[in-house]
């Protein structure tokens, strides 16, 4: 019990106080281990967690496909891509590159390497030619295989030049550009967490459509807020004059009359009235596109973004600010215990 | 702790301060003083409701739909013979929502056991994982079910955000879970998660403190538990009184954060207006 009960919590308390209380301290080795030393002992034990973690995806699809669970395809596809990462990462380099030092016949060593980087003899010869005395050409491109890149060098040597074959050190093959593990991530992954990411344009205009349906009030004015906001930050917005948005503004205003009095007289009193009212004004003041400022729609987008919006967003910040400060207190002080299972 | 020993404690560490602060407080940056005191305020404030909490005083917590939901949301998936799903957000044990994410899965774990029901628990972590597979072994046990727990209730699929999302939104198009609980840290994937939700017909309730985030939930979701409410979960949930009397401290907390920011604009407006010499905003900002 003690092991799994009061060693924690004291754990959680004393690393708790520590870097709660470390960050008013000045002093280098209290300051180290707030900064550097917890985080790194973090990572080291995120980094062991993710040999269960990758344990446990294996064990779970293996399952699905050996019990032919619904689905099961994409299991065998999650294990074969597991496995194809796995390779790619630990086992096969997946990188060797050919790097040409001499040449006899430039033009000769041109035509395997025009082959090899995609470029036409003439360009090849040029780049060979170009390379200073004692120098070296390194084709940027690895290959996947010592196989492929044995072949290369073979070919480039029976051309008259000297070319030897550079593998990729273990570690650094991840990140270089053309390798196995680096193809696989910029070729399959990339493009696969893009499509993904890319669904958000549907599901954002999907959610629009439900949130914007006209049911109470607040639904209302949030459909209002946001046709103001998106019209307001589009170039078409400031085509919008400022006067178009103030007959509007009169409408509704007699919608609204007519729905709180339901009286003909003084809706036609508020529209006419209204209507009247912006147009001598709109004479008056020699109908400007932006003015009155308030009704044209980049400025009263700015308006609502920065001032409305931004008063609600400090609210619940400031609330989520108590929580979260709240909700660590009890951790430290070990009130709240449910997180280890109590 | 009882009282006299409270007391005792809490005088001890108060008299040794003092006398560090009286011999020159080495080592204490004085720039960050004013947020020093800010957390003895707020923590002495919280310590005092959670005492006056456990000493008996009654607290009213009001109703917060989104929590009431949870149950009706299990008892639906009872109903309908369909599991839970309960994504605990995409972030490590490192952030408090996960945290807090884990410590509701404890108490919704404890209803699907109540009512055998199957949980179903995707997480981008392994700690997380770890972490809220203990939970669950706990809350089954707790309600005198161990039998219906396994392991792989809680199981982890991967790391990387929209590889996660692709994973989680794979489980509901074909378990098509009848309560879809979203309870954590979210980015980009929330309405990823939400609207694929929706479009099953699942009951989703969601929980976060991602202030960018919560608009998509709401969005989405049928009940959003908005970021205090979030970590009021617990308490709500487990209707234990050290942890209620947090939540009021929490709300002692809001009324001296609203008194401050009155106090501070009025004497903010006298020094703009020359009257007095004190600038507080360069007093109250933390180097």
């Amino acid at each position: 019990m003690f092991f799994k009960r009061q060693l924690p919590i004291a754990i959680a308390a004393t690393i708790g106080f520590l870097t709660l209380f470390g960050w008013f301290v000045d002093e280098p080795v209290i300051k180290s281990f707030v900064d550097d030393d917890a985080t790194q002992w973090f990572d080291i034990l995120a980094s062991f967690a993710m040999f269960l973690g990758a344990l446990n995806l294996l064990k779970m699809q293996a399952l699905k496909v050996v019990k032919q669970q619904k689905g099961w395809p994409y299991a065998a596809l999650a294990i074969a891509g597991f496995m194809f990462s796995f390779t790619a990462g630990f086992i096969l380099l997946g990188s060797y590159n050919v790097e040409i030092s001499q040449y006899d016949d430039p033009a000769k060593v041109a035509t395997v390497l025009a082959a090899e980087i995609n470029l036409d003899q003439k360009s090849a010869e040029n780049i060979l030619i170009a390379m200073p005395e004692g120098d070296t050409y390194l084709i940027e491109t690895p290959y996947f295989t010592k196989k492929g890149a044995d072949k290369v060098v073979a070919e480039i040597n029976a051309a008259g030049g000297m070319a030897n074959m550079r593998a990729t050190e273990w570690g650094s093959h991840i990140s270089t550009r053309g390798s196995l593990f680096n193809w696989m991530f910029r070729f399959i992954f990339t493009p696969l967490s893009a499509t993904m990411f890319a669904l958000l344009a549907f599901f954002v205009a999907s959610a629009s459509f439900r949130a914007f349906k006209i049911r109470n009030f607040e639904a209302t004015l949030l459909l209002i807020s946001g046709i103001i906001i998106m019209l307001g930050r589009v170039p078409i917005g400031g085509h919008i004059s400022a006067w178009f948005i103030l007959y509007i503004v009169v409408l509704a205003l007699g919608a609204g009359v007519n729905s709180y009095w339901k009286d003909r007289t003084y809706t036609l009193v508020a529209v006419v009235g209204g209507l009247l009212m912006v147009t001598i004004a709109g004479f008056i003041m020699g109908w400007p596109v932006d003015q009155p400022a308030i009704f044209y729609l980049p400025v009263l987008q700015d308006w609502i973004y920065n001032n409305p919006n931004v008063a609600g967003a400090r609210a619940i910040m400031i609330g989520i600010g108590l929580g979260i400060f709240a909700t660590s207190i009890r951790y430290i002080l070990g009130i709240e215990k449910s997180y280890i299972g109590e | 702790m009882k009282d006299k020993q409270f007391w005792s404690v809490a005088g001890t560490i108060f008299v040794l301060f003092m006398i560090y602060w009286f011999l020159g407080h080495p080592h204490f940056v004085v720039e960050r003083a004013v947020m020093f005191w800010a957390i003895l305020v707020v923590g002495g404030v919280l310590i005092y409701s959670t005492r006056m909490a456990q000493r008996g005083e009654k607290i009213f917590l009001r109703s917060i739909p989104g929590l009431k939901a949870v149950e009706e949301a299990v008892g639906r998936s009872t109903e309908m013979g369909k599991p839970v799903l309960y994504v605990p957000g995409i972030m490590d044990m490192d952030q408090v929502e996960t945290v807090a994410g884990v410590v509701v899965l404890g108490h919704v774990a404890k209803m699907t056991a109540r009512y055998e029901t199957s949980l179903n628990v995707p997480v981008s972590r392994a700690i997380v994982m770890k972490a809220a597979r203990e939970s669950c072994r706990e809350s089954y046990l707790i309600e005198g079910r161990p039998d219906l727990f396994h392991d792989d209730m809680v199981h982890y699929l991967t790391d990387d955000q929209f590889a996660y999302a692709a994973g989680v939104n794979g489980i509901m198009l074909r378990e098509e879970p009848a309560a879809c609980l979203y309870m954590g840290k979210f980015y980009a994937e929330s309405l990823l998660l939400a609207e694929t939700g929706n479009s099953i017909g699942a009951i989703q309730i969601a929980g976060t403190a991602s202030p960018s985030q919560i608009p998509f939930f709401v969005t989405a979701c049928d009940y959003t538990l908005i970021g205090e409410e979030f970590f009021a979960a617990s308490a709500y949930l487990s209707q234990e009184p050290e942890l209620i009397g947090g939540v009021k401290g929490q709300d002692y907390l809001k009324m001296i954060a609203i008194t401050m920011m009155v106090l501070g604009a009025v004497i903010n407006l006298f020094h703009d207006l020359g009257w007095i010499s004190w600038d507080i905003l360069g007093y109250l900002t933390v180097q």
